[in-house]
């Protein structure tokens, strides 16, 4: 999975939030590393729609602007899950070697 | 700056986002144009009139990639055959990768004056030469094809299938003492490819997925 889509499906990890919500929280979660443009958004969303990922939970009319709301599905909450489970053992792993004095300490 | 000023302003940045978003497939602008404007309009700089040009290339790199490759659900055997074909493609481009590596052997069976076995190699990599990048050109294109759910690339499939099972027996049959076994077994990998995504594309989830792509398009 590439960052940019683990870092949206953790975006929508706890709760519903429309593109430029998206985009501020993925530069949070990065700490200011990763900021997402609006192409790369979209066409991330498109496919992870057709994958049925994620799904539109709600559309607002802002300012006279559409504005949707997008959720994790079932589905998508699985595979962030898989994901970060893969992710983090692999972290856990490398720190494990690199600082063989902590190991089984505060993991 | 009076707000006359800033909606002029904002209205010339909003026209270049709508002329770069027309590289985007209708059906996807439809739903999304709106929003995806907004966007861009809430990410812009303060005074911002003009398209960054950052900005443009993720738009336009977004917009031709959803051109090419439509984000649709695939069912895993089209996925399947998708991947073979490019496996087919890779094969092929490593036959051809080989005989332009192994050039001189032609000359080596020459200086060893052993002309039959230089005539056969000859024959086999002009073969190699002149077939391999058509060869990869149609893997790539079919798998191409097969993936957005075009039915007519199940047919051609059939057909190129056909054909290259006709020219591996036609070969065998002629000469089968002058090929190394090396080109023998990728003969027999790059036809079980054909083979393997040609049943995968005649699977009934696969059919489903073509008869509905066609009802779409």
């Amino acid at each position: 999975m590439q960052e940019a889509t683990f870092l949206i499906l953790t975006a929508l990890a706890d709760g519903t939030q429309h593109g430029y919500g998206i985009i501020t929280e993925v530069r949070q979660i990065s700490g200011g590393r990763v900021k997402l443009r609006a192409g790369t958004l979209y066409t991330a969303l498109d496919r992870l729609r057709a994958d049925g990922l994620i799904g539109v939970d709600r559309e607002e009319i802002v300012e006279g602007r559409l504005r949707r709301y997008y959720r994790l599905t079932p589905d998508g909450t699985a595979v962030l899950a898989e994901e970060a489970a893969r992710l983090h053992a692999n972290a856990t792993a490398a720190l494990r070697r690199l600082n063989p004095g902590l190991a089984g300490g505060a993991a | 700056m009076s707000e006359q000023v800033i909606s002029s302003e904002q209205a010339r940045l909003e026209r270049g986002y709508r002329r770069i978003l027309a590289c985007y497939p209708r059906s996807f602008r439809r739903d999304n144009e709106g929003e995806i404007l907004a966007v861009l309009l809430d990410t812009a700089e303060p005074g911002q009139v003009r398209v960054g040009l950052a900005e443009a290339w993720d738009l336009i790199r977004g917009g031709v990639r959803m051109r090419l490759w439509p984000a649709m659900p695939r069912p895993r055997a089209v996925r399947a055959a998708v991947t073979l074909m490019l496996a087919g493609a890779a094969a092929e481009l490593a036959a051809l990768l080989t005989v332009i590596a192994t050039l001189g052997s032609v000359r080596a069976a020459v200086a060893a004056r052993d002309t039959a076995a230089a005539h056969a190699l000859l024959v086999h990599q002009v073969a190699v030469m002149v077939g391999a990048p058509v060869a990869v050109g149609l893997w790539l294109w079919l798998a191409w094809a097969i993936g957005r759910g075009e039915d007519w690339a199940r047919l051609v499939s059939v057909a190129c299938f056909l054909l290259m099972s006709l020219s591996v027996i036609g070969v065998l049959a002629q000469d089968a003492v002058a090929f190394a076994p090396a080109s023998m077994i990728a003969a027999a990998v790059v036809w079980i490819l054909g083979l393997s995504s040609v049943a995968l594309i005649f699977t009934p989830a696969a059919g489903r997925y073509y008869r509905l792509r066609a009802v779409q398009q």
